[in-house]
């Protein structure tokens, strides 16, 4: 086919003129069944590169993308065009991805979005024994980098099926982030007959900020008086998901229009926040970095970094999601420069205990080793003998793979991991050089904070783009510099709001009649935790009044308007009467009686014991009696504990009272963990 | 390269092509310095001149290239699972079995999981029926312990009866054993969960010839038997019937030249050992042996040769009327007028060596193998 013959076709089906050249470069050599890596800019029209000659094949294109918005947009667009497009992840029901995958074999698809993580799906390995294929795409490819900024597991396979694939295949990974080193890491990982096209990275619409501050209050404090005053609307990333709710709520109470995002959040509220978004319905949407890779939208007019990302690739990533459309974007990062009394500025502390607390102790690592010698295990199994948690024992996993000790295998539907004759000693070298390379990244991050250089010119340079050109779109050159001079009414309320803020206890399900609940606090952000530890741990005596006061305008806040039948508590596992006394006086306040007929069937532990959901929630299974249950028939229940922490207790408690005929049980704690920080 | 084992996938589980022709080409195209890719992408002119193939082949080669994507896709997932992929040309490669099969009979693929390297060691097989008594059992026992003493590996066929206790007692005698699969190897879980801890130190090793999810039939538990004997120096022989799979195994061994050893049974055992012997295995004594002036005793061989001598009469009528072209079991019975069930006949003479079965929907013909199959030796 030649280049007017394609922009024909293109014209045609896609309703462009024509090719840029790099495109035009690239679909050619895809079209005669090459390898290619193409690496350009956000905006720049990658995605064409491999739709326009998947419409050309007689089978099917399938694309590996790590982004499930991405996917929808992509469809959706597609479909619009009438190319047959669809997508299989995690969102779609079983039976939904099913289908889709019948279609793929019966050639009814064209083009085929699906996540990474689906290559260990079986039936969709079986199914693809039995696909046309004409063309592999790996989107966002510097996601099979173990030096990219954000490697992901599940695309280790995606490699080894890479060079595993025939020639005269016609293989394109793209991405719009990597570094020199990511680029040639790429480039063996894929392999054979290879052809790299990178375009220069430069965003020249961006208006790059950084404000130094001296207290986190003083984020909160910049963003109240300011985020309205630029025009449009964009997004605002936190570290943590907790800040997520924090800002959110924070924006909501001085009246800026917002919500809260996270990777925390069910399918349908996330797709809805999503479609929220493309649809300006807030002026911000506070998020972890989970939201905007791969959203098509072309004006997000502004992105905002309550804390450094891990290093300047993943700025230039997230940062990249804004301004599309060429228009004028604000880009704006905080870096909170207190010093601790060790002298370590406090915004440093999050991304190097991401960095430190990457990997578990070597110590695990043996003990999964020695576990898996012995037998084949599956992840649950492996969580019950170890008393790991699930995120551990998938990050061992995952290194265990990677070096080629353990295997992932099928039995039956479920897998299980097994070691390997002549496995290779655990190789620890990999894991310093990787922790090392990680310092250094978020090192330059802070270099980007304190540079006197343009900041656009840093960045790109760091990308590996050298620029002869001027930059100006910075506070290092045109703009002036941002200083936070809050006024005393937004401070006023600042302090007004941190009394009033109280996280959520999120237990709804199925099986039960519990409804969400509240906590007073978070255990491990105000002074709330360490006076609990005192009280139960180190024989403080009853829980002090100033708790009661906190979790009843908690308790009013939130379900002023509902009614109690009565109040039942958590009996305790080791610290006595503490609780049983706390529920005591609210229910004198409230003037709900209060219930002693919970009871425990058998010894528990203290949870926080046990260090994943399995073992907590066998931990607490059938532990509980209710010696009344006439009493509870039908009735409305406050449940209190002190501390809230995976939720299992609660659940189990919930479970019961509901079987007992409970109308509804709303738990009340005095604090609820980040995390697991007992 | 990984790159090949799809091409492998693709060449080795072609159907309607004789291993033997699959050998013939993988020759040709190492010799010529090729890969098997190259091989796969030659023109058509390269696949006529070079390799002779005919227009039927191309045809055949040009279907399997198609699905060469598919193979990737199930490469990456039986490598991701730990199982090892080793083609004829790798030094990974069982000298034993290549010795052995030869080029009409060589896997031209094999798939592994545990200690390859012992496919290189000294090894013996001893097979035997799935109901064998305890003398034989006991026999098997023995000649397990004194190979793993001397360090020679043990390959079984995971079958019950003398299978299963030549594969424990290797693991008892703290030997080393080979287990060959009558199934792909991706369908044994079980095995891999009770032999981890053998497999994982090296001592045992699990191999499949077929499809890598094929399940377990009777055809694979047949075409497993060659790969058994293919595998080992050494083949005892701890029981036979007249019939089955140790018969037919031990049978088609002895037509291909191999040395057999057969217990010598006693007086009173009812089993085809003494018959194998007079078909020119070499008997043994209870440790092993080898017995020099053994005589078949008269009294066990009338009663046993009544049945078969039946039966080798009626193997004789077969031949002959297959002389004249193929048939099927129906018209078989009809021209010989005998009182079996087609099926009888059916499965009867699939499991005859000599016989080979034309088409695979029914009615299946039959017809004798060709000779000059059976004499190449150029491997």
């Amino acid at each position: 086919m030649t280049r007017n013959e394609a922009e024909l076709k293109l014209k045609e089906t896609f309703g462009f003129d024509k090719f840029y050249d790099e495109q035009w470069e690239t679909i050619e050599k895809l079209l005669r069944g090459e390898r290619m890596l193409l690496i350009e800019r956000t905006g720049y029209g990658k995605s064409l590169c491999f739709q326009f000659p998947a419409t050309q094949f007689e089978g099917i294109t399938v694309i590996f993308s790590p982004l499930i918005a991405l996917m929808r947009d992509q469809v959706r667009g597609l479909n619009e065009k009438g190319i047959p497009a669809e997508f299989i992840n995690s969102e779609q029901t079983q039976e939904e991805n099913s289908q889709i995958i019948q279609n793929a074999v019966d050639n009814k698809i064209k083009i085929l979005y699906i996540a990474p993580e689906r290559q260990e799906n079986q039936e969709w390995i079986e199914a693809t024994r039995k696909m046309n294929l004409s063309m592999i795409v790996i989107d966002e490819a510097h996601t099979i980098s173990v030096w990219g900024h954000d490697f992901r597991p599940a695309f280790r396979r995606i490699i080894n099926l890479v060079q595993l694939l025939p020639k005269e295949l016609p293989i394109l990974a793209t991405t719009a982030t990597a570094t020199k080193r990511v680029q040639s890491d790429i480039e063996q990982q894929i392999s054979g007959n290879l052809t790299t096209i990178r375009g220069n990275l430069l965003r020249d619409n961006f208006h790059l900020f950084v404000i130094e501050t001296k207290s986190e209050d003083e984020k909160l404090l910049w963003l109240a008086e300011n985020i309205n005053k630029i025009s449009g609307t964009g997004l605002l990333y936190t570290g943590t998901r907790v800040n997520t709710q924090i800002y959110a709520r924070w924006f909501d109470f001085v009246g800026v229009d917002s919500t809260d995002y996270s990777a925390g959040l069910d399918g349908d509220t996330r797709k809805e926040i999503e479609k929220g978004l493309m649809s300006n319905k807030w002026k911000c949407v506070v998020s972890t970095n989970a939201l905007g890779m791969g959203i098509d939208k072309p004006d997000i007019r502004f992105i905002i970094h309550t804390q450094i990302p891990a290093s300047p690739i993943h700025y230039y990533q997230e940062i990249g999601r804004a301004g599309r459309d060429g228009g004028k974007t604000y880009i704006i990062l905080f870096y909170n420069s207190a010093e601790d009394d060790n002298g370590v500025p406090e915004d440093y502390k999050l991304p190097k205990a991401f960095v430190d607390g990457g990997r578990p102790s070597l110590k695990k690592y043996r003990q999964v080793i020695n576990e898996l010698k012995l037998e084949q295990l599956g992840e649950r199994q492996l969580m019950k003998k170890t008393n790991m948690k699930q995120t551990q024992i998938r990050i061992i996993k995952s290194d265990l793979i990677e070096q080629g000790i353990i295997k992932e295998v099928l039995f039956g539907k479920s897998k299980k991991y097994e070691y390997q004759y002549n496995a290779p000693e655990l190789d620890t070298a990999k894991f310093d050089d990787l922790r090392n390379a990680k310092l250094k990244d978020l090192d330059s991050m802070v270099n980007y904070v304190f540079t006197s250089e343009p900041r656009m010119k840093f960045l790109c340079e760091y990308l590996g783009d050298s620029l002869p050109m001027k930059f100006e779109n910075c506070d290092n050159t045109k703009h002036k510099k941002i200083i936070v001079k809050p006024s005393s009414l937004i401070i006023e309320k600042l302090t007004d709001f941190r009394e009033t803020f109280f996280p959520i206890l999120n237990v709804e399900s199925r099986h039960s009649n519990l409804e969400n609940g509240v906590a007073s606090s978070y255990y491990g952000i105000s002074n709330v935790g360490s006076v609990l530890h005192r009280c139960k741990y180190e024989g403080g005596g009853d829980f002090p009044d100033f708790l009661l006061k906190q979790t009843l305008k908690a308790f009013r806040k939130t379900f002023e308007n509902k009614h109690f039948d009565i109040v039942i508590y958590v009996p305790p596992t080791t610290s006595g009467d503490l609780v049983k006394n706390f529920a005591e006086k609210i229910s004198s306040v409230l003037k709900v009686p209060i219930s002693h007929n919970l009871s425990k069937q058998h010894e528990t532990q203290p949870q926080k014991v046990f260090q994943n959901g399995i073992l907590k929630r066998e931990n607490v299974l059938d532990a509980f009696d209710y010696s009344d249950p006439n009493e509870i028939n039908n009735k409305s229940i406050l449940l209190i504990d002190d501390i809230f922490d995976s939720g299992a207790t609660i659940r189990e408690i919930g479970k019961l009272l509901t079987n007992f005929g409970a109308k509804l049980i709303i738990p009340l704690v005095i604090a609820r963990t980040v995390g697991g920080d007992i | 390269m990984k790159q090949e084992y799809a091409y492998w996938i693709a060449l080795t589980h072609l159907p309607k092509m004789k291993i033997a022709r699959k050998n013939e080409l993988i020759v040709r195209f190492f010799e010529e310095k090729l890969s098997i890719i190259d091989f796969f992408h030659c023109n058509k002119t390269d696949w006529n001149n070079l390799f002779l193939l005919n227009e039927i082949e191309i045809s055949l080669l040009n279907e399997a290239k198609k699905e060469l994507p598919n193979y990737s896709f199930l490469v990456e997932d039986i490598l991701e699972q730990g199982y090892e992929i080793i083609p004829i040309t790798s030094p990974d490669y069982s000298p034993i079995m290549k010795n052995n099969l030869k080029r009409a009979f060589s896997p031209p693929l094999i798939y592994t999981k545990g200690n390859k390297k012992i496919m290189k060691e000294n090894s013996i097989a001893i097979v035997g029926s799935r109901k064998a008594d305890y003398v034989s059992l006991e026999f098997t026992d023995y000649v397990a312990k004194k190979a793993s003493k001397d360090y020679k590996i043990v390959v079984s066929g995971f079958a019950k009866g003398v299978d299963k206790q030549a594969l424990d007692s290797a693991i008892k005698y703290k030997g080393q054993s080979i287990i060959v699969l009558p199934q792909g190897i991706t369908t044994f879980n079980s095995g891999f969960k009770k032999y981890h801890k053998q497999i994982v130190n090296g001592d045992v090793l699990v191999l499949s010839t077929f499809f890598p999810k094929a399940t377990w039939s009777v055809q694979l538990a047949m075409a497993r038997n060659p790969i058994i004997y293919g595998l080992a120096k050494e083949i005892y022989v701890a029981e036979s019937s007249e019939k089955g799979g140790t018969w037919s195994g031990v049978m088609d061994g002895l037509r291909k030249g191999r040395s057999i050893y057969v217990r010598t049974p006693l007086l009173k055992e009812k089993n085809a050992n003494n018959l194998l012997i007079q078909k020119g295995a070499i008997p043994v004594n209870s440790k092993g042996n080898e017995i020099n002036n053994y005589s078949v005793p008269q009294i066990i061989e009338s009663i046993v040769m009544e049945p078969t001598a039946a039966i080798n009469d009626i193997d004789s009528k077969i031949t002959k009327l297959l002389a004249f072209g193929p048939f099927t079991s129906k018209e078989i019975i009809e021209r010989l007028k005998l009182d079996w069930t087609t099926r009888k006949l059916t499965n009867y003479l699939k499991q005859n060596d000599n016989i080979e079965v034309l088409g695979k929907k029914s009615p299946m013909k039959f017809k004798i193998k060709s000779n000059e199959q059976l004499q190449k030796s150029l491997f």
